[in-house]
């Protein structure tokens, strides 16, 4: 605590207790967020660890300016879910789209009930390349409903978006997503 | 058919956008019709599917050690923040290495701002020599100086010039003959002043003069009818 009192950026705040008492808050309970998100984007958690890391030492770079809570939480999720998706691009592409194979290998196999489709590992995969192949602004929304079952109302605050438009960007997704799902989980197709 | 109608709002239902009006048209329709009703039961088994799957992508904890790395992250980042000469120097250290390599390659090449050895001699020889020549005491200007700082009568010996001693740049197998002039300029042996108004007067362009020629005297032919005595008789 002394520490981060003692280096905390911006010359008239640097020995305020008080910001490192706050940051000391937020470092209780947002991280866990901040992972989650870029674990939404990388599937990885390693990397999610990283860029959570990232995203919260960027936070207390600005936290002189993000001392109220809610404030900091959506800036830290928009942050954590841009510094994923840097990473994501930064990556091989062939790494990427690994599962190609696996997908087709998968497509061949027998339809297996929802509750086991949902429990096994490929369907995992199949998820991610599904949310992966999403418009940035659709991922970001499904992801933050996706977090601790996030309503509507929740995502708005998080995303810095209208309600209206988390509401339209939610189905969206969800119809993409199962468009790109449908296939697997038994029975005739939607419609 | 009905069918075609429903099918489109089967989609919305599942996905829980369905307006309030028709949601109850479609379940009562589906209550009659089989094939829409396993439409719409599939639909939500497969919202259901999207929603666990994403969940279960982002479900999840960080490392226990997330706030300690984090905090020895932002410990080691205050403390190369507090030392700048810590952050500075691998600038630092690039900057003095590039002037040493200058440094070096200035002084190993002293000529390559001079394209043209001669020129460069020739210039320095002449700065040299207009340096002595003001230095030297055998020089009037020198004795004028120095009488009006001393007195008429009084001559003194002016001091060699040990400091800022002009560089001399002299040709390959010509410094003896350079060591030899500059000995005799400076115990006075040489006239500087004639020197370089000799070196001026060589340095002259040539002029181009026009010469006189006298036309050529023809003798009359009265003389010519004068035999030579030496002459062979016909």
């Amino acid at each position: 605590m002394d520490a981060l009192a003692a280096s905390f950026p911006g010359s008239e705040v640097s020995q305020d207790e008080s910001l490192a008492r706050e940051f000391e808050q937020r470092l209780a309970d947002c991280p866990k967020l901040a992972y989650r998100v870029a674990l939404g984007v990388l599937h990885n958690p390693t990397e999610a660890e990283d860029v959570a890391q990232e995203a919260m030492l960027r936070a207390y770079h600005n936290f002189y300016r993000l001392r109220d809570r809610e404030r900091f939480r959506g800036w830290l999720v928009r942050v954590a879910f841009r510094l994923a998706l840097d990473r994501i691009r930064a990556k091989n592409r062939r790494e990427r789209y690994e599962h190609d194979a696996m997908r087709a290998t998968l497509s061949a196999q027998p339809e297996v009930s929802a509750e086991n489709l949902v429990a096994s590992r490929e369907f995992e995969r199949q998820v991610a390349q599904a949310l992966d192949a999403l418009p940035e602004k659709l991922r970001m929304v499904m992801v933050l409903a996706a977090i601790e079952g996030y309503n509507t109302r929740e995502v708005a605050e998080l995303a810095g978006l209208p309600e209206g438009t988390v509401k339209s960007r939610l189905f969206l997704a969800r119809k993409k997503l199962a468009e790109s799902l449908q296939c697997l989980v038994k029975n005739t197709p939607v419609g | 058919m009905s069918c075609e109608k429903y099918s489109g709002w089967i989609t919305d239902a599942a996905l829980g956008e369905l307006r309030a009006e028709p949601e109850p048209e479609l379940l009562a329709h589906a209550m009659d019709c089989d094939r829409c009703r396993e439409a719409l039961i599939h639909a939500r088994e497969v919202r259901e599917c999207v929603d666990r799957g994403v969940e279960a992508l982002v479900a999840g904890e960080p490392s226990p050690h997330f706030a300690t790395n984090l905090r020895r992250r932002i410990a080691q980042e205050s403390q190369s923040l507090r030392s700048p000469w810590r952050a500075w120097a691998p600038v630092i250290a690039g900057a003095l290495a590039l002037a040493a390599v200058l440094a070096i390659m200035v002084t190993q090449s002293p000529m390559r701002s001079l394209p043209n050895p001669s020129v460069a001699s020739a210039v320095a020889a002449n700065s040299a020599l207009r340096e002595a020549a003001t230095a030297s005491p055998a020089s009037p200007q020198h004795a004028q100086r120095t009488e009006g700082k001393h007195g008429p009568g009084r001559t003194t010996q002016a001091p060699p010039r040990t400091t800022a001693l002009p560089e001399i740049i002299v040709p390959k197998g010509q410094l003896s003959a350079a060591a030899q002039l500059s000995a005799a300029i400076v115990a006075g042996r040489v006239d500087v002043n004639q020197l370089l108004a000799a070196q001026h007067e060589y340095e002259k362009p040539l002029e181009v003069k026009l010469i006189e020629i006298p036309p050529m005297e023809i003798p009359a032919l009265d003389d010519a009818t004068e035999k030579p005595a030496n002459s062979i008789p016909f």
